[in-house]
């Protein structure tokens, strides 16, 4: 099939995320980066728009380290292809996580030709199974959609401060597809269902704000505990970095 | 001297020290020293037992002869005396003494001669009487023995003594010193006045000398001739041991009393008394008794004599086994403790308390030491631990690691000045950061490494981060450990500053008060919870996972430090940790050695 495989680099510094997107030559691989995350938290919240075949997991992040993420990942994404970056100190982390079913630990710092060659074997293993994972899905017998709706909302209303939360945890929940999921939630709410998500969390934090709560302390209550990435999502969504936005909504104004 | 010590060690188990015998040799002189004194003292007192029992078997033995001898003397002299009043009423006498003056011939002289014989007959003893009218007129009984001193016959004074008598009888030697015999024999006077029976009047002087044959058949009857001396208080022998009458002194002793003249010298006891009434003296020599020894006593002190020799024994024998083979026993295990090397406490029981004493106060050392040891070793093990996993850990390899990634991507950016001041400040970071191996650095050099340290951190975070710093001159040559500020730092940015999502800042000061160095880290980031402070503050050594754990709470390479610096110091006072949450934290170290 045409399609390239899609890469996702988890790394909480940026230049290393960056150094990786310029010096592989994913092209001649036949895959390209899709996107990254910063941050574990950030993953899980992006990885369902991203949907990558393949994700390079730094294993030191803050608020949620690379092997939380990979647990979280391998349950809810059985084909994902991982790939842990380790340091050489991290290695106690490391043997932690030998249980995970993890496709490559790499050492820190990266070597390129090292990649390369795992890239290879990823790939030979992606194209192997890559017929078998295509057409799947659709149909199944759906209960009424109202009803189905009404129940994800409020699944979605009870459990968004979960840091953990995203399409695929509520599709498995609910015994779906995400991809059938995400379109049905669409179809009948007009929203996407991230940004469904999002903004219960952004109504919150809004709220939050007001009462001029701290941002770190804002952002892990609504469940994005990483407020790196929450003040990104806080700025898209209401224009205002968080700062301002409480500045602006202070009780004295 | 340790090494000659382990060589000898084994040879020579226990050496005694030079400073004092020891015991189990000075055990025996002192036992045998107890039995010489013992058996000295032994016969010293059977000596003196049996010297004592002679001496008074002596001394019963003469007062014995004395008392004998005197009241025989006393008998026979009254005999005498009696013989003197039966003489005195002879009629051929009382015819002689009634007679006048010029009636008197030879005779009558002779008449009254033999009739006083024939009285004199009966006995031995007298060799002679004389009788002298109150004219003077004399009768002797064996006048031709004697020699007569006339002129002192014809004086009135030699009388006096019997006439004062009045009738009784009175003793005197040598006839009271008108006559002597002249074989120059001594003779015991007896004198009386004759008075008349009719007429109650004095006729005349009776002389009776009695022989010192009396005496010396006395004596030689009781068979005392040589030990006994009998004697006129005058100084006149009379019978017995001549040698004997050097002791009497002319102090004639009391009526009924006995006066030693001498005691003890070679082995005998002189002794003498008068005769009662009599001018006699008895001097008496008595030899020691023979070897009076008593045997009860005797036997006793051999009995009490074995027991002591025994009871030595046993003492010695039981110090040997009880006192001193323990001591030996426990400076063996001492010795044995000394050369294995290890410190073992003794578990064998000692026989007494204080031996006891003596093991529980070494093994209390033991212990004490061994403690010590283990801190120190503990201490110095943790030291270089942390010292260690500061090396590890703040400069780990991840951090070149990072650094170079961050460079090369900024290489790829072609981003040349960049790369160069990445490269340079690397370089600058891990020159201060070696020091050429030394463990203790200025805080000038210190400050050094965190700007380094910060400006490579925002190369790979962004520009989050602001760091100010304030440090006076006394603080900036102050010595203080490697690597306390850049563990601080690292903290604040991972644990305070990079999770709040804002910028911040870290503010460095450092200020010498009273010779103590406060260094003060205060960061805007998150701040840190009571629960984390007091855990941070009251961890103590705990290694199991502290990377895991440390790195889950933050608090490691923070506790690492802190541990550093208290040991560096000496003391553990050594930090103070505020913070708000959401807006602050503040550590200060504060840095003086309270020990070398």
């Amino acid at each position: 099939m045409p399609g390239k495989y899609r890469v996702m680099l988890i790394d909480d510094e940026e230049s290393v995320r960056k150094l990786m997107r310029k010096s592989i030559s994913w092209e001649s691989l036949g895959m390209e980066v899709a996107g990254e995350a910063g941050s574990g938290i950030e993953a899980i919240n992006t990885i369902d728009d991203i949907r990558p075949d393949i994700a390079f997991v730094d294993i030191s992040m803050p608020f949620m380290n690379g092997i939380e993420f990979t647990e979280v990942a391998t349950e809810r994404y059985p084909g994902l292809v991982i790939i842990i970056m380790t340091a050489f100190d991290d290695f106690e982390y490391a043997r932690k996580c030998v249980s995970l079913p993890v496709f490559e630990y790499m050492l820190k710092p990266m070597v390129r030709a090292e990649v390369v060659k795992v890239l290879e074997r990823v790939r030979a293993k992606l194209d192997a199974s890559a017929p078998a994972s295509e057409d799947d899905e659709d149909d199944a017998d759906i209960p009424a959609e109202d009803d189905l709706n009404e129940k994800i909302r409020k699944y979605l209303d009870e459990n968004y401060t979960d840091s953990k939360i995203n399409l695929t945890e509520v599709a498995q929940h609910f015994g779906f597809s995400p991809s059938y999921l995400s379109r049905k939630f669409k179809q009948s709410t007009g929203r996407n269902f991230v940004e469904y998500l999002t903004m219960l969390r952004m109504n919150r934090a809004m709220e939050l704000a007001k009462e001029n709560e701290k941002m770190f302390i804002a952002a892990s209550s609504v469940g994005i505990p990483d407020p790196n990435y929450f003040g990104r999502c806080f700025k898209k969504f209401t224009g205002k970095s968080y700062s301002d936005y409480a500045a602006m909504h202070k009780p004295g104004k | 001297m340790n090494s000659e010590g382990m060589k000898t060690g084994k040879s020579e188990v226990i050496t005694i020290g030079k400073n004092g015998r020891s015991l189990s040799a000075s055990l025996k002189w002192i036992l045998a020293g107890i039995v010489l004194v013992i058996v000295i003292s032994f016969f010293i007192s059977i000596a003196i037992i049996n010297n004592n029992e002679r001496k008074s078997y002596a001394m019963a033995s003469s007062e014995n002869v004395l008392r004998t001898l005197s009241n025989r003397i006393s008998s026979e002299m009254n005999n005498y005396k009696e013989l003197t009043r039966i003489i005195m009423i002879d009629d051929r006498l009382l015819t002689f003494l009634r007679s006048e003056a010029y009636k008197v011939d030879t005779g009558m002289i002779n008449d009254a001669r033999y009739g006083v014989l024939d009285i004199l007959y009966v006995t031995e003893g007298v060799d002679s009487v004389m009788i002298f009218r109150n004219d003077m007129i004399m009768m002797a009984t064996n006048r031709f023995f004697y020699n007569y001193d006339y002129k002192f016959m014809n004086d009135d004074s030699w009388k006096k003594e019997i006439l004062d008598r009045r009738g009784g009888a009175t003793f005197s030697m040598n006839s009271f010193g008108i006559a002597s015999r002249s074989d120059n024999k001594p003779v015991l006077t007896i004198g009386r006045e004759i008075n008349d029976l009719l007429s109650q009047k004095r006729t005349g002087i009776m002389i009776m000398n009695i022989s010192q044959d009396v005496f010396i058949s006395m004596l030689n009857e009781l068979d005392l001739d040589d030990s006994v001396c009998i004697m006129g208080t005058d100084g006149t022998y009379l019978a017995g041991e001549r040698k004997l009458m050097a002791f009497y002194d002319e102090k004639i002793p009391e009526k009924d009393s006995i006066i030693t003249y001498e005691s003890g010298s070679q082995g005998k006891i002189v002794r003498g008394c008068r005769v009662d009434l009599l001018p006699i003296i008895i001097v008496s020599a008595t030899d020691y008794g023979p070897e009076g020894i008593p045997y009860g006593i005797v036997n006793t002190l051999i009995i009490l004599m074995a027991v002591l020799v025994a009871s030595a024994a046993f003492y010695g024998a039981y110090i040997r086994s009880r006192i001193t083979k323990p001591v030996f026993e426990l400076s063996k295990k001492i010795d044995q403790n000394e050369q294995s090397g290890s410190l073992v406490k003794i578990e064998d029981d000692m026989v007494y308390s204080e031996l006891n004493m003596v093991k529980d106060s070494y093994n209390n050392m033991i212990e004490h030491v061994n403690e010590l040891i283990t801190t120190v070793i503990e201490k110095e093990k943790t030291v270089q631990r942390m010292e260690m996993r500061v090396l590890q850990e703040q400069i780990k390899p991840h951090f070149l690691y990072n650094s170079l990634e961050t460079i090369g991507y900024l290489a790829m950016e072609a981003k040349a000045d960049e790369v160069h001041d990445a490269l340079e400040t690397l370089g600058s970071f891990y020159r201060n950061f070696l020091s050429k191996g030394s463990r203790e650095i200025t805080l000038e050099r210190e400050i050094n490494i965190v700007k380094d340290y910060i400006a490579l951190q925002k190369l790979r975070y962004g520009d989050i981060i602001d760091d100010v710093y304030d440090i006076d001159d006394a603080a900036a040559v102050y010595i203080v450990p490697k690597l306390i500020l850049q563990p601080l730092v690292e903290n604040s940015i991972y644990h305070g500053i990079r999770v709040k999502g804002e910028r911040g800042t870290i503010g460095i000061k450092g200020r010498v008060e009273h010779g103590r160095l406060h260094l003060i880290v205060r960061d805007t980031g998150v701040g840190m919870s009571e629960e984390t402070i007091s855990s941070i503050l009251n961890k103590r050594a705990d290694y199991t996972d502290a990377r895991i754990d440390g790195n889950k709470s933050g608090s490691f390479g923070l506790w690492d430090t802190i541990e550093r610096i208290r040991i560096y110091s000496g003391h553990d006072d050594v930090v103070k940790i505020t913070s708000e949450m959401g807006e602050f934290t503040q550590i200060e170290f504060i840095i003086w050695k309270t020990i070398e």
